[in-house]
């Protein structure tokens, strides 16, 4: 499915969960923050919360910052 | 000496550099950049007499950076000498022979008129302990009168509850003076024989409540000679930064009543002279260089003109501690002490121009002022 | 006797705090991280780039070991950005400590005092361990105290400026009125900065781009490392008093000759 995911198109061909999207994006389990349209999805709800067509997702991870 | 002073308090470890004799650490405390207790302790020994004038220069040197070459003045307003206390050192304690007397609204009103006219803008109103001629209410009463003439009033009476300064705040009172007297508890306890006063805990902790209840400056002192001076000097010290480090926006102020040694009936144990309380005013003004320093007509004409600008901001002027003094024509009552400096306000502010101050009477006003707010916490 | 930095019931031996931006690479900066004893690393939050996963920082710095992870809420552009991004950062970090930093000017990087007390509050009130990024402003800082930040962080100059302790005297009246811990963030250069900043009273010091931007970031870690321990030393033993000059003028006293 079509969703925009860090504010570039990305289709999804995964099972819609958050979980099978990070895997598509080989992102190991712990390391990120996801946000879905606006709202932050807690880990333990990455495998039950589906995403649906044209949804934003936001994927965030640590960099360096002071 | 029981060590049941709380630790905030409690100066115990550096009372024996209070009979430290090493000049040169004396002398480098005169002017130390960042003094502290410790800096305190030297100046209020014996040997640091020996520096007296330069104590004397570097407390003028500091009054004029905070102060500027100014006197604030303020007279001192008894409301009520009803008082059921048994101080050991108070002419209107309960079991002496005194002429008792409370200001009702119209004789409120006309001492009122006599200080304004004056040009009196800061006031005390003072009364003994917590008596039903003088309670809470009789004294919100008196505040509301007070302010229609007067731009700052604040009072010098019993501890008391939170909610009670907080109804004296609402009524637009700005300040609370309270004198714990003596920092020594068991001094403290000889001293206080019966009554209310003996709770010396519920008194220590009095200002607080009061700046939690909105008031905006307390007044601390304790009275010189009832205990080891020196001791007085650093708990005095102790308790003013204590409040300073946990009410930010409220204002501090330490006044020097002291027993004199040659007057009355009562004899101090620890009498403190001229000289003493001449060095004890300037080491505290070195060491808490933005807290006023107040000074009353308790102490001689002498003394006063010495003293202000060397560290003494505030004055007491032209007062009168009989209740109804101001006024020619209420019947007499006993004084609560003997007042010592009698110039009226012209000649005082007169002696005082002579030294290049000026005399200030209106700091504040309350017209746009409303009690203080201290955020709650959250959690810690 | 131990010397313990402590917020509510968390501990840290170490008094340096490091920022991991701007280093060459992720070894170089783990292995300033090491050299430096650090037990607080700051970390910013970026969306993930599948084209730059080593970007990522994540698994390096769990292999470290007793490290406390602080995400900052560098980007953020007022209170409800920085607030998201302190959700966000807290997700990912497991750990209460946020860096609550708003800075709109990307050219000075100063931090914005209202933004900065807006979110402070509803972090506060979020359970967060709020450390705010501040000018070194002590009214400011104290009504951050007020409302329960566990810290406050004044700025010695402007990020990344390397200029020291221009805010000194504003920073030495913050010690003396916080009740809570004071530590400088931004504008250390040198490892004797942080050692004054420590011998002042700071409770610690957190160093970023004086690491990062060394010749040998690794050996300034260790350098930093000691100099925030002798500071700390230096302070605990009470330096010398320091003294003003006298300026004299005619005597004062004189009325005193009849009294004693």
């Amino acid at each position: 499915m079509k969703i925009k995911l860090n504010g570039e198109n990305h289709n999804h061909s995964g099972n819609g969960s958050i979980k099978s999207l990070l895997d598509e994006l080989k992102l190991n389990k712990d390391h990120a923050a996801v946000m879905l349209n606006g709202k932050i999805v807690p880990q333990e709800n990455w495998k039950t919360q589906m995403i649906n067509e044209n949804d934003e997702v936001e994927v965030l991870v640590f960099v360096g910052g002071g | 000496m029981i060590n049941s002073l709380p630790d905030w308090l409690d100066p115990y470890k550096w009372m024996h550099l209070t009979e430290s004799s090493d000049l040169n650490a004396i002398e480098a405390a005169i002017y130390s950049k960042n003094p502290t207790i410790r800096e305190l302790a030297l100046l209020l020994s014996p040997s640091a007499k020996t520096f007296i004038e330069p104590m004397a220069q570097r407390a003028k040197y500091l009054t004029q950076r905070y102060f500027g070459k100014t006197i604030s003045l303020y007279s001192p307003l008894y409301l009520s000498n009803y008082c059921n206390g048994g101080c050991v050192y108070c002419g209107i304690a309960a079991d002496r022979r005194a002429d008792r007397l409370v200001l009702n609204n119209k004789q409120l009103s006309k001492e009122i008129e006599e200080l304004s006219a004056s040009g009196i803008d800061e006031i005390v109103l003072l009364t003994g302990e917590r008596m039903p001629e003088a309670d809470v209410d009789y004294l919100e009463n008196a505040i509301k009168l007070s302010s229609k003439k007067i731009s700052s009033i604040n009072i010098e009476v019993f501890p008391m509850l939170e909610n009670e300064y907080r109804i004296l705040a609402n009524a637009g009172c700005t300040g609370v003076t309270l004198y714990q007297e003596t920092y020594d508890p068991i001094v403290y306890e000889k001293m206080h024989r019966w009554g209310d006063k003996r709770d010396f805990y519920n008194r220590l902790h009095a200002p607080e409540r009061a700046l939690k209840g909105g008031l905006r400056t307390i007044g601390l002192g304790a009275l010189l000679g009832l205990a080891n001076p020196v001791f007085d000097m650093l708990c005095l010290y102790n308790h003013a930064n204590y409040i300073l480090k946990n009410f930010w926006q409220s204002g501090i102020s330490i006044s020097f009543p002291r027993i004199k040694p040659q007057l009355g009936e009562f004899r101090a144990n620890f009498p403190v002279n001229e000289l003493m309380l001449s060095q004890y005013i300037f080491a505290l003004r070195i060491c808490l260089p933005t807290v006023p320093l107040l000074l009353s007509t308790r102490e001689s004409a002498t003394i006063r003109d010495g003293l202000a600008g060397l560290g003494i901001s505030k004055m007491s002027v032209a007062s009168k501690t009989t209740v109804g003094g101001y006024s020619s024509n209420i019947e007499k009552s006993t004084e609560q002490f003997e007042i010592s400096d009698n110039r009226d306000i012209k000649m005082f502010c007169n002696a005082l121009r002579r030294k290049n101050l000026e005399a200030v009477f209106k700091n504040y006003d309350s017209i746009y002022r409303e009690p203080v707010l201290y955020e709650k916490k959250s959690k810690k | 006797m131990s010397d313990i930095l402590s917020f509510d019931d968390i501990s840290f031996k170490s008094r340096l705090l490091v920022g991991t931006g701007k280093f060459s690479s992720i070894k170089t900066m783990i292995s300033s991280i090491k050299a430096s004893k650090t037990e607080l690393v700051t970390v910013a939050l970026k969306r993930f780039n599948k084209a730059k996963t080593e970007d990522d920082l994540y698994g390096p710095l769990l292999e470290l070991e007793n490290i406390t992870l602080m995400p900052n809420t560098s980007g953020a552009m007022n209170a409800k950005e920085a607030i998201r991004a302190a959700l966000l950062g807290r997700e990912l970090s497991k750990s209460r400590f946020v860096k609550l930093e708003i800075h709109p000017n990307p050219h000075h990087l100063l931090p914005d005092p209202i933004e900065t007390y807006e979110a402070a509050v509803e972090l506060a009130k979020q359970d967060f361990l709020v450390l705010p990024y501040i000018p070194a402003d002590p009214v400011l800082a104290k009504r951050l105290e007020d409302i329960g930040c566990a810290a406050v962080m004044p700025l010695g100059a402007p990020i990344g400026s390397g200029q020291g302790l221009t805010t000194k005297e504003m920073i030495q009246i913050i010690i003396k009125e916080s009740n809570i811990p004071v530590i400088v963030d931004a504008g250390i250069r040198s490892p004797s900065e942080a050692a004054q900043s420590m011998e002042m009273g700071c409770e610690a010091v957190l160093i970023n781009s004086a690491i990062a931007a060394a010749e040998n970031p690794t050996k300034m870690a260790d350098a930093f490392q000691q100099s925030v321990k002798a500071g700390r030393l230096a302070f605990k033993a009470g330096l010398m008093p320091s003294t003003e000059t006298a300026i004299a003028s005619s005597p004062l006293t004189s009325f005193l000759s009849s009294y004693d």
